[in-house]
């Protein structure tokens, strides 16, 4: 699957959010820019969670920039998802991919 | 503590008057090209406000009481809901040094400063994407030489200029102002230029970019009406020209006419001419100012044209400028009699 998309984003920046953009870019893969408040002891950690929620939805040639300010996983995950769905204009999401 | 938040439109004048009195007790002043604010309030009382101009966030600014709060990322986060929302994802803002860090924190990266007072951050990384591809035109050389234009609308004059460049250099990097704020749109100005200079063989016509005498890192260049110069974006137009541009095109003079006329342009020029041979880790590049050439006692100039064509003297114009620019001239002003 592949679906054209759109810049979209989700989230805030304020505390125990994150703030996610989805930018489609002219090349294949997903590319992760994080900038996290808890960079150093759980960066590799969420790059890994944003990569697998993006990969869950089967997007392809995007970047997403996340700015985390210490968000929970299921945080980070249902921002990076909802960001996603917003990129691909769609209004009902297929729930399953989502888990 | 919790803060209200709301969008000011530009029409709503009685509340934008509060955005200036809020912005006037932390001595900032309001920009009046700013689209929409975006205000906190608490108690009904204005407590922090940022903007959105073009693709640029301006008049950001937090009262002290509340500071300390994390008022500025939750403000931030509405300023980026609107800008993201009016399709502008692409975006600058200047602040002071010392704010850095906090806006990095909201996803904006360092570019450029200017005498320790501003800096330009963007929250894309366009400015890396632009430099690799100037790259590709890099022509080596004792004299590579660039010109920055508007040509509102293209003349005689413009070419001679470019004419005497091209003598001069191996090679000559042409950039033309991209903004849209002129009479003439981009897209004829840029069509202008190519055509009236297709038969020189060493030059390279660049599209200008937001990094170039643009909204984003020259704002007051577009004001000229007020007479408002302002030397802190001058230089930090010419610290991006020098540290991030040149560099890439192995560009060593920049040509300028000689500017008898217009006050923000001369200012310029005399700025430029120090900022770009001061001692620096980036290689000085050399100001050289050439003279207009005249027609009718008077130089030929952009201004001229546009004056002959309010006038609607079309006779008077045909000896300024090429033929392709006066072929556009004479349809633009046959529309007007239309209307």
């Amino acid at each position: 699957m592949s679906k054209k998309l759109e810049t979209a984003h989700a989230g805030t920046l304020e505390s125990s959010d994150a703030f996610v953009r989805v930018i489609p870019i002219n090349e294949k893969g997903i590319v992760i820019e994080l900038e996290s408040s808890v960079e150093e002891i759980y960066g590799d950690a969420i790059r890994a969670l944003i990569l697998e929620s993006a990969n869950a939805m089967k997007v392809d040639g995007v970047k997403l920039i996340v700015q985390d300010k210490g968000a929970l996983d299921y945080v980070i995950k249902a921002r990076v998802q909802t960001a996603i769905l917003r990129a691909t204009g769609e209004s009902e999401p297929d729930w399953s991919m989502l888990s | 503590m919790s803060f209200v938040f709301s969008e000011i439109p530009h029409t709503s004048t009685v509340r934008r008057q509060k955005v200036n009195d809020f912005l006037q007790s932390v001595d900032l002043e309001m920009s009046e090209d700013v689209e929409i604010f975006v205000v906190a309030k608490e108690d009904d009382r204005i407590v922090a406000c940022g903007g959105l101009s073009g693709k640029v966030l301006k008049n950001i600014a937090i009262d002290e009481s509340v500071r300390g709060e994390g008022l500025a990322l939750s403000l931030m986060s509405e300023l980026l809901k609107v800008a993201f929302r009016e399709g502008r994802h692409d975006l600058f803002l200047f602040t002071k040094p010392n704010y850095e860090e906090v806006f990095e924190s909201c996803g904006f990266k360092y570019i450029e400063q200017a005498n320790h007072q501003v800096i330009l951050m963007e929250n894309s990384y366009n400015i890396d994407l632009y430099k690799k591809r100037l790259r590709k035109y890099k022509h080596s050389g004792d004299v590579v030489g660039s010109i920055v234009m508007n040509c509102n609308p293209f003349t005689l004059g413009h070419r001679y200029l470019v004419e005497q460049a091209c003598e001069r250099s191996v090679w000559v990097h042409l950039f033309v102002v991209k903004e849209d704020a002129s009479f003439f749109t981009f897209k004829d100005r840029y069509r202008l230029i190519c055509e009236g200079l297709e038969d020189l063989e060493n030059l390279t016509i660049h599209e200008g970019s937001d990094y170039i005498i643009s909204k984003a890192t020259f704002p007051t260049y577009f004001i000229k009406d007020k007479r408002q110069i302002d030397s802190l974006y001058t230089e930090l137009d010419l610290n991006i020209f020098r540290n991030h541009l040149a560099p890439q095109l192995g560009i060593t003079h920049r040509f300028v006419g000689v500017e008898p006329f217009c006050a923000v342009t001369n200012e310029y020029n005399q700025q430029m001419k120090k900022l770009l041979t001061r001692p620096s880790e980036f290689p000085p590049i050399e100001v050289v100012e050439l003279g207009r050439i005249e027609y009718g006692g008077e130089p030929i100039s952009a201004s001229r044209v546009r004056k002959l064509m309010q006038q609607n003297r079309l006779e008077d114009i045909l000896p300024l400028v090429p033929p392709t620019t006066y072929a556009l001239i004479v349809k633009m002003m046959s529309k007007e009699e239309v209307k």
